[in-house]
């Protein structure tokens, strides 16, 4: 299929408008491009919880790291291409403690991705070790790689 | 995003001018400390450290702790990546008054928990005034 680029001059009023999405569009790929290598790059979301994400073949792998919430406080749920965390980090119960220091965050998330493709719900698996979630979610049958053969005469 | 969300920090890596052995990064992990009549409680967010790999130190006032991570496979292309996996390192100083026979250490969802008895003679005792 071809694709046929409309003269600019078709809208001059949204030429300028259309040229300042893709210069963000851009800059939004640089950043995502640098972030996803390696090392410390620029954090893009910020909310918890923090995540990496792996396409490993036929399966996509999700790790967070959620220090301090029970495995009961955290709720998975996938909805075709999107997968979705929430839950709650709860203050650790202090009988008339003063605090000296108080650095670790306590409240509610809920945190949304999109994966790059569609998955099998029902065969999305969780496991949390020592404060890491992690999630392996199957490709759905169709999005999978095929092998095609070629038959012969 | 709203402001209700629950964020989390960037984490913060150790300056140090000595070389770790290890490629991995150090970093400094985020605590609550906590202080109670009886006790001064150490809480430290330590994800992807299990049990066995912490290590604790008190060396006169100086508390040092130290987590190393499990190996980890890492199959396939990254796409996404919040955070960096690494060690953790961290030291205090504690005073004098608590009793290090006594101290206590467990470790439950990637997260330390230290607790640092006072000595008797630390802790806070009331006296009554009578009257004569």
């Amino acid at each position: 299929m071809a694709i046929i680029r409309y003269p600019n001059w078709l809208w001059p009023d949204f030429s300028s408008a259309l040229e300042d999405v893709e210069r963000a569009r851009r800059q939004m790929d640089r950043l995502v491009s640098a972030f996803a290598g390696s090392g410390g790059g620029p954090m893009v979301s910020g909310v918890f919880p923090p995540l990496q994400v792996r396409e490993d073949g036929d399966k996509i792998c999700v790790e967070a790291e959620v220090p301090g919430i029970k495995p009961e406080d955290i709720e998975i749920s996938v909805h075709g291409k999107t997968l979705t965390l929430s839950g709650q980090r709860k203050p650790e119960e202090t009988p008339n403690g003063n605090y000296h220091r108080r650095e670790r965050k306590w409240g509610s998330f809920s945190k949304a991705i999109t994966l790059p493709d569609e998955v099998e719900s029902e065969k999305v698996q969780a496991e949390c070790r020592d404060g890491v979630l992690k999630i392996v979610l199957p490709k759905a049958e169709h999005m999978k790689p095929r092998k095609i053969a070629i038959k012969g005469e | 995003m709203s402001d209700k969300d629950l964020q989390f920090p960037e984490k913060k890596e150790v300056q140090s001018s000595a070389e770790s052995t290890r490629t991995v990064p150090v970093f400094i992990p985020a605590v609550d400390i906590y202080e109670t009549d009886q006790d001064l409680t150490l809480l430290a967010d330590m994800p992807g450290v299990p049990i066995g790999n912490i290590d604790i130190d008190l060396d006169g006032e100086q508390l040092t702790i130290r987590g190393t991570i499990a190996p980890h496979e890492e199959n396939g292309r990254l796409l996404f990546k919040e955070y960096t996996r690494g060690d953790y390192y961290r030291q205090f100083s504690v005073s004098n008054s608590i009793d290090r026979e006594k101290i206590q250490a467990s470790m439950k969802d990637g997260v330390l928990k230290l607790v640092l008895p006072k000595a008797e003679a630390a802790k806070p005792r009331k006296i009554t005034v009578s009257s004569s």
